[in-house]
């Protein structure tokens, strides 16, 4: 078709499917103009808070990103936020650990989850949904466990049932607050920096290449000569880190690590990877497009949240949206 | 003297025969995934303790009906003296109920009733009258006057509704407004999601009410990013101590009303059940209010 130019042809190319995940965000923030909420929807504060609030999901949808592209899928990540967010609260709070430790120690746990899974995979051959679900259980539980079934909040509570209150600690201020002149949170740029990080990883290093390849076909990419098992050890390792960057960011944003938090966050970590147009058959898809995904949920919630639409609507709303985006993406 | 000294024996006995008897008492959780539930473990296992007579074996059911209803059958099985339940649903749950109580095993059923009458008691408490009392208490502290943001829970659970059916019939015929309400699912994130929402609409409101504290804690970590944190009051349901009650203590609820567990009624009821006292067929739990003013002193009964 002469009439398309060379450089959208180009881009097209260079980008595969990043037109329609656009589209399909063009549409949402369209529908956003005309339902504005009296006029809420054109402030730069609704859209701060819009992606604030999906920064958590965000950072979950890179990690989630990269296994899905190896063809794999990881459902334990709400699980291993909560364990995740609860390990650092105690450190920070209950233990008195400086934050980088405490960070350090939950960067730690969180890729040991996400490689025990890899390993479950890669070596004995655990179909993933199985070998994450079984993560999933288990995290859960060890969450509950370390934190006796309670939030770790600056309320700690001694042998005789009295509370002893301690300053909020500093790395939950950092992690709460905003920068930028007020307009930007802390934890969107984490996000930020994760979603490039993976990108970087994806599009500009061999194991970027080498995931594309065992998604694509794994026993092609075995007899190329690509180490299929260490690299996916890796994906779930590095998916389980993010798991532990989220997990600190929902405890700085609540204030205390909640052994409760991430249900059913691995739900909407998947939707947002397909939106955005990575297939679940891996091979395909980008952390790129994965972002477009994150703001089309988070910019369809919003607008549902600031014009008070009913649970009910909201739900059959973003079922339609989901299917209808996905459908849209495949032409 | 013969006879009395036999009596003085039998007397005795009958003492040493009551202090030596010990029972095993079930107790069956519908799920241990709300903080709410834990508490109510909580306090059945801190009031057992004071009774060492009293055993008590507890089971999670993990939100599923035919879990908790193989966990009673395993109760009966094992030849308890009484059984505790808390059911997540009354269909499912009666019949095993209904099985044990004419079996002659005392069951005392917890916050979520069953069907029919074959169960020794049902201890809970009153949902539409903590809405309501939450209610008349906002419209006094606000002058009678005012714009609200209502963050329900599910309006699909009972608690859900009956908190926002009482609240509104505690502010009727004041001028309390409720300007915006969202579902946040008994979650703190969506809560302070929706929170944001409602800042962003309105730029005065009045006073956040919350159909549970975690939520109300959300709305307040939305109103203090936006630096509005003093223009409104927060207040929310259930009171628990590491909870509600601390957030009241740290000045960011104005009020937090009780929804008790009922533990402790609990092993009351079930201890005088066990020594053949009778025992109502049910318990209705008495709330409490929790201010600043009067949190430390253990807060304050609501009529």
């Amino acid at each position: 078709m002469a009439f398309i130019p060379d450089w959208w042809r180009d881009f097209h190319r260079r980008f595969p499917g990043t037109a329609q995940a656009g589209l399909a965000l063009a549409v949402v923030l369209l529908a956003g103009a005309f339902f504005h909420a009296e006029g809420s929807f054109f402030e730069w504060g609704t859209h701060r808070d819009m992606l604030r609030q999906v920064s958590v999901y965000g950072i979950l949808a890179c990690g989630m990103t990269l296994v899905i592209i190896a063809g794999g899928i990881d459902l334990s990540v709400g699980s291993v936020l909560a364990l995740c967010g609860v390990l650092f609260s105690l450190g920070v709070i209950h233990w008195g650990w400086p934050g980088w430790l405490a960070a350090a120690m939950t960067l730690g746990v969180g890729a040991l989850c996400g490689a025990a899974s890899g390993i479950a995979t890669a070596h004995f051959r655990v179909q993933p949904f199985i070998a994450t679900l079984a993560m999933m259980v288990f995290a859960r539980g060890m969450a509950k466990l370390v934190s006796g079934g309670q939030k770790v909040s600056t309320a700690i509570q001694g042998a005789d049932g009295s509370y002893e209150y301690v300053p909020t600690p500093a790395s939950f201020e950092i992690l709460n607050a905003r920068i930028l002149g007020d307009n930007i949170a802390i934890v969107t740029i984490v996000f930020l920096l994760c979603a490039i990080v993976c990108w970087f990883l994806l599009s500009r290093t061999v194991l970027g290449r080498r995931l594309y390849a065992i998604g694509g076909n794994e026993e092609a990419a075995w007899l190329s000569g690509i180490p299929v098992k260490s690299s996916k050890v890796l994906a779930y390792g590095l998916s389980g880190l993010l798991c532990a960057v989220a997990g600190m960011c929902q405890a700085g944003q609540e204030l205390q690590g909640d052994p409760e938090a991430g249900a059913a966050y691995e739900l909407t970590a998947i939707a947002m990877v397909v939106i955005g147009g990575t297939t679940l058959r891996g091979g395909k898809g980008s952390v790129g497009l994965t972002v477009i995904g994150v703001l089309i949920i988070g910019s369809l919630e919003k607008i549902l949240s600031i014009n008070a639409v009913g649970e009910e609507t909201r739900l059959m709303l973003t079922g339609v949206i989901i299917i209808v985006a996905v459908m849209f993406g495949k032409r | 003297m013969r006879s009395l000294f036999v009596l003085s024996l039998l007397c005795l006995s009958s003492v040493h025969g009551q202090s030596s008897r010990t029972w095993t008492v079930g107790m069956s959780q519908c799920n241990l995934g709300e903080p709410w539930r834990v508490q109510m473990n909580a306090d059945i296992r801190r009031a057992a303790d004071d009774h060492p007579e009293l055993t008590v074996m507890f089971k999670d059911a993990q939100n599923d009906n035919l879990r908790q209803r193989a966990h009673i059958e395993e109760f009966l099985r094992a030849g308890v003296d009484a059984i505790l339940v808390s059911p997540k649903e009354a269909a499912p749950l009666t019949g095993v109920v209904r099985d044990a109580y004419r079996k002659g095993i005392p069951v005392i059923v917890l916050d979520r009733r069953v069907l029919g009458e074959d169960y020794t008691c049902f201890i809970g408490a009153d949902n539409r009258k903590i809405g309501r009392a939450l209610g008349k208490w906002l419209v006094q502290r606000l002058g009678g006057k005012g714009k609200i943001v209502e963050l329900k829970g599910l309006m699909t659970s009972t608690p859900g509704q009956d908190r926002h059916a009482g609240f509104r019939e505690g502010i009727k015929g004041s001028e309390l407004e409720v300007i915006f309400e969202a579902d946040m699912k008994w979650l703190e994130p969506n809560a302070r999601k929706e929170m944001e929402s409602a800042l962003a609409r309105f730029s005065r409101i009045d006073a956040v009410y919350a159909h549970n504290d975690p939520a109300a804690h959300g709305a307040w970590l939305a109103a203090r990013a936006a630096g509005r944190e003093q223009e409104m009051l927060f207040v929310g349901v259930d009171a628990l101590p590491h909870e509600g009650q601390v957030y009241v203590r740290q000045g960011i609820l104005a009020a937090s009303f009780e929804y008790p567990t009922g533990g402790k009624e609990a092993v009351e009821t079930v201890l005088r059940v066990l020594r053949g006292e009778k025992v109502p067929k049910e318990i209705t739990l008495l709330s409490r209010v929790f201010t600043r003013e009067n949190v430390e002193q253990g807060g304050e009964e609501l009529e």
